[in-house]
């Protein structure tokens, strides 16, 4: 059975605005005079909502909201409940799996998966509701006026527009239609464009569909090579910025992943339009990047490490999961000193100083001089196409010779160029060739990388499993622990072999002889 | 799934439509999305809700299906609670039921696309034994019996539970109650000796009640506290007890 929510979310249906300067009360006499109303019963509430730091919620069509002691996940399109719990206010950070199995917790973690839910902003609101009566005096159709205010603390709140809400009382939809009409023609409201919600995370400088980390920047073929890596560089570097905050609180494991995927991005673009820069600024800023890079690394290798836990562990047979648990602790520990040693990196001058330098120098090198740089002039469309097609016939050329007597090295390197080129398409390709062609190379591009990356994950994995035997071999279960990780290791290595078994053929169809003639139509200049 | 709950008894004039109508009220209130059925071709409930008796396509199409019950149903002034109308052909329904295939489930089909959407749903029917009583035996899963504590109704309970042996669970409550009549208090204590599934709440016979018909409204807005109003909430409170016992 439905629970009595004890809210009504009222996200949705027809919202209406009150005319500028007009105070609820004179609303609530005009609208009197034009439909017979009776007042019913008000309510004042406090409701908390919460989305993770990209708008994870808010884009699936739901919100997390807190009220009277109860959290719920509720549609924003029809104000339906996909899922309630009684619980206290959440704290200022919650993870799907840190709630009780159940519902609510399978609800979530579908939607957010490993983010932290956040406040994102408390609504009071104070509603009078009022029903609209027929010549029977019977209700047929249900107002309510709200005056919503956002708190921001205890002594500072920001008064939203007052708002009428317009319910409709089942079997009367020609009432519903008539009062709305009403309400607009006669009354002089308008049609609400956002929900309270939405209007309460603008008035606080806000975003409701939350902070992304996708790159998005409007290229032309046309435009200056230099000026199109500048903007590409300066929103990665934005990027970078918006989840510094999240990665130094350690919120969530997906802050330090995008702030490196947006590192890697801008070294991949220096590297492959280095004719745009002058060289002496673009090998000292590629000489701090790669420093960004190096010193965020250890901790994101333990995150994937002890996220990836779980699906480690079900690779055991039951009996001896449990067996795991020293290795667990070892894990969360080093992961605890990478994250403090990786917050010191990032808090230092030398960081401070790359955050300062780095936009500045992106923001003048259009103004630069251009000798010396002779790219930079170049159309984008021409140099990016020259770039990919370069990358893709490397790679072709690169992986035709990799037999199984290659080293490892040999797969790790193509790997490398493969991750090259997949950025150089996403960047630069997607905002300036057509979709049906480059679409289908990144396709086919990403099972070659999920591929070697399997092969290159397994073999770390066990040289990190290996490293870690001595200090879990000291812990109390450590010779359980360690003769499970010696199964583990057994598993790692057949998986790292059919990885590499699986190369040749998703490498034929990477360097296949369509894919190699649409890739020269598409890109050559 | 939700629970169906008929108010039910052979005998009119017992107080069958103020119990639906007050008792689906509260479930309402509580939180339950709550539907009441008006099967009375008199439509007294239809009319306390202020809501005009009448179901498009009449009882024929209602009972065969051909008519999408949930167009025909109305909200009323109460958050949660819809109707189902009366509508002057009910006075057919027997022989509409009669007339159609699988003549005593009918109602339970009209009823089946409904359960989803609602927590209850209750049954205000008229009083009678007849092919209309068979079907809401069928359908519900609960009879709630008003019974006025008078010399025979010891008997009405009895061919009550005789006629729907095997069928839903019955939920008898005094109704009408005149505490100051001895011979009242005299067959209600009688009664709750012998009938063990006789439920404990009892609705006085009060001013109150009979006003429902004026103000066309429950009695929780017309006296909240009076005696009629608690009386009602003690009886949804025995009634969904024993309910979650009965398990049904």
């Amino acid at each position: 059975m439905a629970q009595w929510t004890g809210f009504e979310l009222n996200l949705t249906g027809i919202e209406l605005l009150l005319p500028d300067g007009i105070r609820a009360d004179a609303a609530v006499d005009a609208l009197s005079t034009r439909v017979p109303i009776e007042e019913g019963p008000g309510a004042e509430r406090d409701l908390r909502f919460y989305d993770t730091f990209d708008g994870l919620l808010h884009g699936a069509g739901l919100a997390f909201v807190h009220a009277s002691g109860r959290s719920a996940l509720v549609s924003l399109e029809d104000g339906s409940e996909r899922a309630a719990i009684t619980a206290p206010e959440p704290p200022g950070r919650l993870l799907a799996n840190e709630l009780e199995p159940g519902g609510m917790r399978e609800a979530l973690s579908t939607v957010i998966e490993s983010r932290a839910l956040l406040p994102l902003v408390h609504i009071h609101s104070a509603e009078r509701t009022f029903g609209v009566l027929d010549g029977s005096e019977k209700t047929v159709v249900r107002l309510v006026l709200d005056e919503p205010a956002v708190v921001v603390s205890a002594n500072r709140r920001i008064r939203l527009a007052p708002r009428i809400r317009v319910a409709a009382v089942r079997g009367y939809d020609k009432a519903l239609k008539r009062v709305h009409e009403t309400l607009l023609d006669d009354v002089g409201l308008t049609a609400a464009d956002r929900s309270v919600l939405d209007e309460a995370v603008i008035a606080t400088g806000g975003k409701p569909e939350g902070v992304s980390s996708k790159v998005d920047v409007a290229l032309a073929r046309d435009q200056r090579s230099d000026s199109a890596a500048a903007s590409i560089l300066r929103r990665l570097a934005e990027i970078m910025e918006s989840n510094l905050p999240g990665v130094i609180a350690d919120v969530d494991t997906e802050f330090l992943h995008d702030y490196r995927v947006a590192v890697r991005r801008s070294r991949a673009v220096m590297r492959e339009l280095k004719g745009v820069f002058p060289a002496e600024q673009l090998a000292r800023f590629r000489v701090e990047l790669r420093w960004l890079q190096q010193v965020t690394g250890p901790a994101r290798d333990l995150d994937v490490y002890v996220l990836d836990f779980d699906e480690l562990r079900s690779g055991l047979p039951e009996a001896s999961r449990d067996d795991l648990e020293p290795l667990l602790r070892v894990l969360r520990d080093h992961r605890v000193i990478a994250h403090r040693e990786m917050v010191r990196a990032l808090r230092s001058d030398r960081a401070a100083e790359l955050r300062a330098q780095w936009p500045a120098f992106l923001t003048g090198l259009v103004g630069l001089p251009v000798d010396g740089r002779r790219g930079a002039v170049l159309p984008i469309g021409e140099l990016a196409g020259e770039r990919i097609t370069k990358v893709y016939r490397r790679m072709v050329k690169d992986g035709r010779v990799i037999d199984d007597s290659s080293p490892p090295e040999a797969l790790h390197e193509l790997r490398k160029k493969g991750k090259e080129l997949r950025y150089l398409l996403e960047l630069f390709g997607l905002p300036l060739h057509p979709g049906d062609v480059v679409k289908p190379l990144v396709r086919s591009l990403k099972s070659l990388q999920d591929t070697l990356g399997r092969h290159q994950d397994r073999e770390v994995q066990i040289a990190t499993l290996r490293s870690f035997r001595d200090e879990v071999s000291t812990l109390r279960g450590g010779a359980a622990a360690l003769m499970a990780m010696g199964v583990l290791i057994e598993h790692l290595g057949e998986d790292e072999h059919a990885a590499r078994a699986e190369f040749a053929e998703v490498f034929a169809s990477f360097a296949s002889k369509s894919q190699r003639a649409l890739v020269k139509e598409a890109f050559s200049a | 799934m939700s629970r169906v709950l008929a108010t039910y008894n052979i005998k009119g004039g017992v107080g069958k439509t103020s119990a639906a109508v007050n008792l689906a009220y509260l479930a309402a209130r509580d939180g339950a999305r709550t539907l009441l059925w008006d099967l009375d071709p008199q439509g007294a409930s239809t009319y306390l809700f202020r809501v005009r008796p009448k179901v498009r396509g009449g009882v024929r199409k209602l009972v065969r299906r051909r008519s999408d019950v949930e167009k025909l149903i109305k909200g009323t002034d109460h958050e949660r609670l819809d109707l189902l109308p009366a509508d002057f052909s009910y006075r057919h329904m027997d022989l509409a039921l009669d007339a159609a295939k699988h003549s005593t489930d009918r109602l339970a089909r009209v009823l089946e696309p409904l359960r989803r959407e609602y927590d209850y749903i209750f049954l205000d029917c008229p009083p009678s034994i007849s092919l209309v009583s068979e079907n809401v035996f069928e359908a519900a899963d609960a009879l709630l019996v008003p019974i006025i504590p008078a010399t025979l109704s010891s008997r009405t309970f009895e061919q009550l539970e005789a006629l729907v042996a095997g069928g839903p669970q019955v939920l008898a409550f005094f109704s009408m109650v005149e505490v100051r009549k001895s011979l009242h208090r005299e067959v209600m204590a009688k009664l709750r000796a012998t009938h063990v599934t006789m439920l404990g709440a009892a609705i006085p016979s009060a001013d109150e009640v009979e006003r429902m018909g004026v103000e066309r409204t429950v009695v929780a807005e017309i006296a909240p506290g009076g005696r009629a109003a608690m009386s009602y909430e003690a009886l949804w409170w025995d009634v969904r007890r024993r309910l979650t016992a009965g398990g049904s």
